[in-house]
């Protein structure tokens, strides 16, 4: 221990009764020095923290409060007066509106389908690839790739490809089906709006669950092994249960950004035909701009916005059930 | 171990079955890929011609030629992809700096009210930036920020994933670490710096694949605060050639296949990492 001048370390040259005394009364100057600590660590904290919190504050909150304030106003289109508040009239007016219902329901009955879809295509795309197959990191880049083209791009070339010339239709031909209409068929656009996404996101969301999967400690399936239980028995009975949380993240990850799915349907549909595809997200652009009417469509999104945190706390509530179990 | 045991011949042939799988699957995926890369270097004439019935020259041209690549080339597509290089990489250095210095204070520094500002953050970002990108236009375009770097940059920063995966892998550094610097008089700066970020590697590269993707993927909030043409990202260019020239698909192949290759290029350098980086950290509690 360096000699240190007893001067500068009272605590330790203080003694006798006056010593609890004084540390009723003032507290030690180790405390006062562990209190000086935390509020100098608390400002460090809020320093570090304060450009991501400005973000959240102006692209989350300020947005927000602006849609709100959007959707209790109302003006008419092109006019210059300034909006007049008019309450929940604009909530009233999206109630009776059947264009808005059919957006709910066409947008409701794609995440229905398109969500679980994916997931399970993720979860048997990451089972596979976590089998220590050979060069399984490429394959995995293979599968990942269209995540990373610009949905743009992917929306055009499916575009192409889908038309009754393109080679959909001709590998259709060579097992002789017919000519298929894809995305100008009210009846065939969802389902070919859920392979375009699924090409495109089924790879991203396969990375977070091998991500759980590798995990996973790998005793489980020794164990399990030992006690004889085959592939399937052990997919049920550990990795399911193990991949609980990976596989909750990735559900709400995925049902939000499908629910807010705007450029495929902007560039190949436009929300048609006979409106299936008029899901809530491209009618409150259509709104906003092709009719010029951002407090409907203000309303819609708070809509769209309740709607999207009620599945998401549905989602959390099931998923902490079956943890429960 | 049993992964010493010699395998039996029914093991081996469930083996060779899987990869028999994986390799169809990944081709099935990679295939709308070949098929944009061979129609890049055709004519859009050829591409039909060969796409309508199935054969080895749907996914190889019979004559290569270069003049999809020279239209886009001619149409100033070179500016709207460096517009696009600009906006990706700004928002990664950014926001990697901004993201891993919150996850730092969130994950090692003790104070009160910590518990919350994560949630703050994390619920932020179950928020996707589309459904509140609409209103936000109306308010940058109050601020003057329409057809400015900055506001196509900003929505990018504020990436609460970002945080998340950053934060989960500070919380796996040792605290007797962070203990011993701070013994040896080191400040929280210095510690993040000469600590915490050299040993996040993997964490970063995967923290900045999702910054990247997501600009790299954005269309709806730039063509809200973009109004001329010369300023646009390269998807939305993309977009208005694909609706504008619906008879020659040509130029439109060529400006995809760009925008894909670049990606392509990236993970496949970053393969060994970025499966393991995003991996590793995405979703553990």
């Amino acid at each position: 221990m360096s000699p240190t001048p007893a001067t500068s370390d009272t605590t330790r040259t203080t003694s006798g009764p006056s010593a609890p005394r004084r540390r009723l009364a003032r507290g030690t100057p180790d405390q006062t020095r562990r209190r000086r600590r935390t509020l100098r660590d608390a400002t460090t904290a809020a320093l570090f923290l304060l450009p991501a919190l400005i973000l959240i504050a102006v692209l989350r909150l300020v947005p927000v409060v602006q849609a709100a304030s959007d959707a209790t106003h109302s003006s008419l289109p092109g006019s210059a007066l300034p909006p007049q508040w008019v309450g929940l009239d604009n909530f009233t007016a999206l109630w009776h509106s059947d264009t808005f219902w059919t957006s709910v329901q066409q947008t409701l009955l794609f995440n229905v389908i398109v969500n679980p879809l994916q997931i399970a295509i993720a979860l048997a795309l990451a089972v596979l690839l976590t089998q220590n197959l050979p060069a399984s990191g490429l394959w995995r880049t293979l599968v990942f790739l269209p995540a990373a083209v610009p949905m743009t791009g992917s929306a055009v070339v499916w575009g192409i490809g889908l038309r009754p010339d393109g080679p959909v239709n001709a590998v259709l031909g060579t097992v002789g089906i017919d000519q298929q209409p894809f995305l100008t068929s009210p009846h065939q656009v969802i389902a070919s709006l859920i392979l375009i996404a699924s090409w495109i996101g089924v790879g991203y969301w396969m990375i977070f669950l091998i991500a759980g999967l590798n995990d996973i400690p790998q005793v489980y399936y020794e164990a399990a092994r030992v006690d004889g239980a085959g592939p399937l028995r052990r997919f049920w009975s550990i990795t399911l249960p193990q991949l609980r949380r990976p596989l909750l993240f990735v559900l709400v990850a995925d049902t939000v950004s499908n629910f807010v799915l705007f450029a495929p349907i902007q560039i190949l549909t436009n929300g048609g035909p006979e409106r299936r595809t008029s899901f809530l997200m491209y009618d409150i652009f259509h709104n906003s701009f092709e009719l010029a009417d951002p407090h409907t469509a203000a309303a819609e999104l708070l809509v769209l916005l309740a709607l999207m945190i009620a599945i998401v706390a549905v989602q959390f509530r099931l998923l902490g059930e079956a943890e429960d179990r | 171990m049993n992964t010493h045991r010699t395998p039996t011949p029914r093991a081996r042939l469930g083996r060779v079955l899987l990869t028999t799988l994986a390799v169809l699957t990944a081709l099935a995926f990679l295939l709308p890929v070949l098929w944009l890369i061979a129609s890049t270097f055709r004519t859009s004439t050829q591409t039909f011609a060969d796409s309508g019935s199935i054969g080895w020259h749907t996914l190889w041209p019979r004559d290569f030629t270069l003049d999809n690549l020279a239209s886009a080339w001619d149409n100033g597509f070179a500016r709207n992809l460096a517009n696009s290089v600009i906006v990706a990489a700004v928002t990664v250095v950014a926001g990697i700096g901004i993201s891993a210095l919150a996850a730092f204070s969130l994950a090692v520094i003790d104070f009160p009210g910590r518990k919350l500002v994560f949630g703050l953050v994390v619920l932020s970002f179950l928020v996707p930036f589309e459904a509140i990108a609409i209103p936000l236009a109306r308010t940058f375009s109050d601020w003057n920020l329409t057809n400015t770097i900055t506001a196509l940059v900003l929505p990018g920063l504020g990436n609460g994933l970002a945080v998340f995966i950053l934060r989960q892998f500070f919380l796996g550094i040792p605290g007797e670490l962070v203990e011993a610097a701070r013994m040896d008089g080191a400040g929280w700066l210095r510690i993040f710096a000469r600590i915490h970020l050299p040993l996040a590697r993997p964490a970063l590269i995967g923290t900045g694949l999702i910054l990247f993707l997501f600009q790299w993927q954005a269309y709806l909030w730039p063509i809200l605060v973009t109004t001329n043409d010369r300023d646009d990202l390269a998807p939305v260019s993309i977009a208005k050639t694909f609706n504008a020239f619906s008879t020659d698909y040509g130029r439109v192949f060529a400006e995809t296949a760009v925008l894909a290759v670049i990606p392509a290029i990236i993970l496949l350098a970053l393969q060994r990492h970025f499966v393991t980086s995003i991996a590793s950290t995405g979703s553990k509690d």
